[in-house]
């Protein structure tokens, strides 16, 4: 009997066990931060009634909509309609497995772990797709169609923007990329130039505002989710948050060292405490940039479709096709 | 008394009914075959199409759907249709080819109301119909009935008048920027023009008791002369009302998305904008010198000092800049009017029931959407015998169908929202 496989396979189901349950309280996390930053914003007081302060504003939010009525439109697909939301949601929620959290805390830590993670969260323009089709609502086939559209444009620049760090640290694994960084310094000092351009298609990857053209709501109402309602339109949303403190935690993991902390890590430090401290600078680093994300959503009106596919494939893929070459020949020459 | 013959079926109401629901539904285009389990999507993009022959040659125009072409219906409950407006949109990908606009959701038949009201209560029907510009909305009415009895107005009624119609302007031109904003997906601007708004308002209920539906003006006058409460709040309210409107300015003026989505779009150049009868800040914004304040001057206009302003482009973005310079005039007003207000009445002698000779009088005002103005007719009774409003913003809405084709649905809005039509004026 092979236990090491049994064992793996153990490993992982907790691994992935743990990692659903983390979903949930992100997502609540993320809505609260963006109802009370937007709040403060623009001068209100925001959520202040439930809990202290009104910090379990989004998880009444997150147990109201278990509580509301599901309903399926009439003349609609009801295989599609029912299975997209749960794509979406996958997606999301199987791409956190190769993010390392912390020294050693990595669900499954592969050598292409870069490669499956943006296969994997582009699985959710399918889920979308699917939304918008079996709706039999017009609002939700443009916004289907939207983001289809926009998620695939965006995802060339995304991994190019990718691609200078894999080359720069020679490995295609989140863990090894982390430990490149903790010898050679944070990757967003040789990549700054790349760094504006991978969080603008981040963002526009999980249609954060200003990119949020699929469910642009003074146009298309909801966009795909406008027939959905209680837990399943609840998916899509969790969905959405959990993907914007995704795209935050690649963000940190390629760019801002992962659970490094911004001086030298101490080596001596090991096991849990270990593990604690590189969880709060891990976290710590996310939840700036998903801050900076709900201040981009507070200050910035929505682009235009056409001048988001323009900014992709102008701006955006060109710059990224330039700090690829440049990178590449860098390495190269500093390996001569 | 008669037998009833067990054989003669009376209908069931319920049956017809159902038949009538079915029949609705297969005009409807809902009750389409179903493979088991699997959504027919032939003929999606003709549900929303009338059941019956189209009547006139615009409808058969709307209604004949080309090769790639969908129907979708906007409104009126939609997210930002401004009210309870309709807009049937005919689209090609995102393309507009042709856009219907749809009004009446929310007729309430004012006009007649008011001819079935004494000359002293038409002001207090009048409010609710431009709602962001309440004070607007009770001057011209009021001017025209003190044409029609030759009432002569005392000057420091006619200087209060003139001050909260210039307070309403400011907030009613804020709001609109806001609304712009939220239209194209900027959250905040709206949330900092309500702020602006909730000032005005409290202001201007220390002076008329009532927040949005103010009920201030009488044929004659005014109700209340200024109080220490109005003119406490208007000096703290003067002094950052500036920075209020530039925090705005900073969010979008020179935001490169907000120049990107605005400029260039919906161009109305001001030959056409002089045909379709657009008047206010969209007709200033063509680059058309015309102010009612200054064209046909009223009230005490012509004693005070301000520029009328004009755009060049005709654009969204110059529609918005518009209503920045107005904004600006309009505090240059205040400034003014406060500090020249003289002593006096603020209400003439009129008898309680007011019974005009017969005749016809018009008055014309500018309000923050345009010409407002009123024909009213007397028949020597106590009652108005013809009462009849001119809307800016429904004249406004007749430049959308030229605008928008050729643009994307994402357009729309923003081209609605720079008209700042308020569908309780539209209709009526």
């Amino acid at each position: 009997m092979d236990w090491t496989l049994l064992l793996g396979i153990g490993r992982f189901i907790l691994a992935t066990t743990l990692l659903l349950l983390l979903t949930i309280p992100t997502a609540f996390v993320v809505i609260q931060m963006e109802l009370k930053i937007i709040a403060l914003m623009q001068l209100r007081i925001g959520p202040n009634r439930v809990g202290p302060g009104g910090m379990f504003q989004s998880t009444i939010h997150g147990f109201k909509v278990l509580a509301k009525e599901d309903t399926v439109p009439d003349q609609a697909d009801r295989a599609t309609f029912t299975m997209a939301p749960w794509m979406v949601y996958m997606a999301a929620a199987m791409s956190m497995l190769v993010i390392p959290f912390a020294p050693g805390l990595v669900a499954f830590d592969s050598k292409i772990s870069v490669v499956y993670f943006f296969a994997v969260l582009g699985l959710s323009v399918v889920g979308l797709l699917v939304a918008g089709w079996a709706s039999y609502n017009k609002y939700s086939l443009l916004g289907g169609l939207r983001s289809a559209a926009q998620m695939v444009s965006y995802e060339i620049p995304l991994t190019l923007s990718v691609v200078g760090v894999v080359v720069l640290t020679g490995s295609l694994s989140f863990t090894e990329i982390i430990a490149w960084q903790l010898h050679h310094g944070w990757a967003f000092l040789p990549q700054i130039l790349i760094l504006p351009v991978f969080f603008i298609a981040a963002t526009a990857e999980i249609n954060r505002a200003p990119f949020d053209m699929v469910e642009a709501d003074s146009e298309l109402v909801a966009g795909p989710f406008t027939e959905y309602s209680g837990m399943r339109f609840g998916f899509f949303f969790f969905a959405e948050y959990v993907a914007l403190f995704i795209m935050s935690t690649i963000l940190v993991t390629l760019f801002f060292g992962g659970w490094l902390a911004p001086w030298p890590f101490p080596a001596q430090l090991g096991g849990f405490i270990g593990t604690i401290y590189g969880l709060f600078w891990f976290f710590l680093k996310a939840y700036i940039f998903v801050f900076v994300a709900v201040w981009m959503r507070a200050t910035l009106p929505r682009l235009r479709v056409d001048q988001l596919m323009g900014m992709a494939w102008k701006v955006l893929l060109p710059l990224a096709l330039v700090n690829l070459f440049v990178t590449a020949i860098v390495v190269v020459v500093g390996k001569l | 008394m008669t037998a009833v013959d067990p054989e003669v079926r009376i209908p069931d109401p319920l049956d017809t009914e159902r038949d009538d629901e079915a029949r609705l539904r297969a005009a409807a285009g809902l009750d389409l075959p179903r493979a088991a389990g699997r959504a027919e999507y032939a003929g999606f993009e003709t549900v929303g199409l009338p059941d019956r022959p189209p009547q006139t040659e615009r409808e058969r125009q709307l209604f004949t759907l080309d090769e790639g072409e969908m129907l979708v219906n906007m409104g009126p409950q939609h997210p930002s249709t401004h009210g309870v407006m309709r807009l049937l949109v005919k689209v090609r990908g995102e393309v507009i080819t042709d856009i219907d606009p749809v009004l009446g959701y929310l007729h309430r038949g004012i006009e007649k109301l008011c001819e079935n009201a004494t000359y002293t209560t038409v002001l207090t029907y009048v409010d609710p119909m431009d709602y962001l510009s309440a004070m607007h909305n009770e001057h011209a009415p009021a001017i025209a009935f003190e044409k029609l009895y030759g009432i002569e107005v005392p000057r420091r009624a006619e200087y209060i008048r003139a001050l909260v119609v210039e307070l309403n302007r400011v907030f009613s031109h804020g709001l609109m920027m806001g609304f712009l904003a939220l239209d194209m997906g900027g959250l905040t601007p709206i949330l900092y023009g309500f702020i602006n708004r909730d000032e005005v308002v409290d202001l201007l209920s220390a002076i008329s008791g009532q927040r949005m539906l103010f009920n201030f003006f009488r044929v004659g006058g005014v109700n209340w002369d200024v109080n220490d409460e109005f003119l406490s709040r208007l000096g703290k309210w003067r002094s950052h009302v500036l920075d209020n409107i530039a925090m705005n300015e900073r969010l979008l003026t020179e935001n490169e998305i907000f120049r990107a989505r605005t400029r260039g779009m919906g161009i109305l150049d001001g030959r056409r904008a002089v045909q379709l009868g657009v008047t206010g800040p969209n007709l200033r914004a063509s680059g058309v010198p015309f102010d009612v304040r200054r064209a046909h001057p009223y009230s005490i206009y012509p004693e005070l000092e301000f520029e009328v302003i004009t755009q060049q482009t005709g654009d969204v973005y110059a529609r918005y800049l518009q209503r920045i310079a107005e904004i600006k005039q309009s505090i240059r007003l205040i400034d003014q009017i406060v500090d020249r207000m003289p002593h006096g009445p603020v209400q003439a002698q009129v008898p309680g029931i007011i019974r005009p000779r017969p005749g016809r009088a018009y008055a014309a005002i500018e309000s923050p959407r345009g010409l407002y103005s009123v024909y009213a007719i007397s028949d020597g009774s106590a009652t108005p015998y013809r009462f009849r409003m001119r809307d800016p913003s429904f004249i406004s809405l007749q430049a959308l169908p030229t605008l928008m084709p050729g643009h994307l649905i994402a357009d729309t809005m923003a081209i609605m929202a720079s008209f700042d039509p308020v569908m309780g004026g539209v209709d009526k």
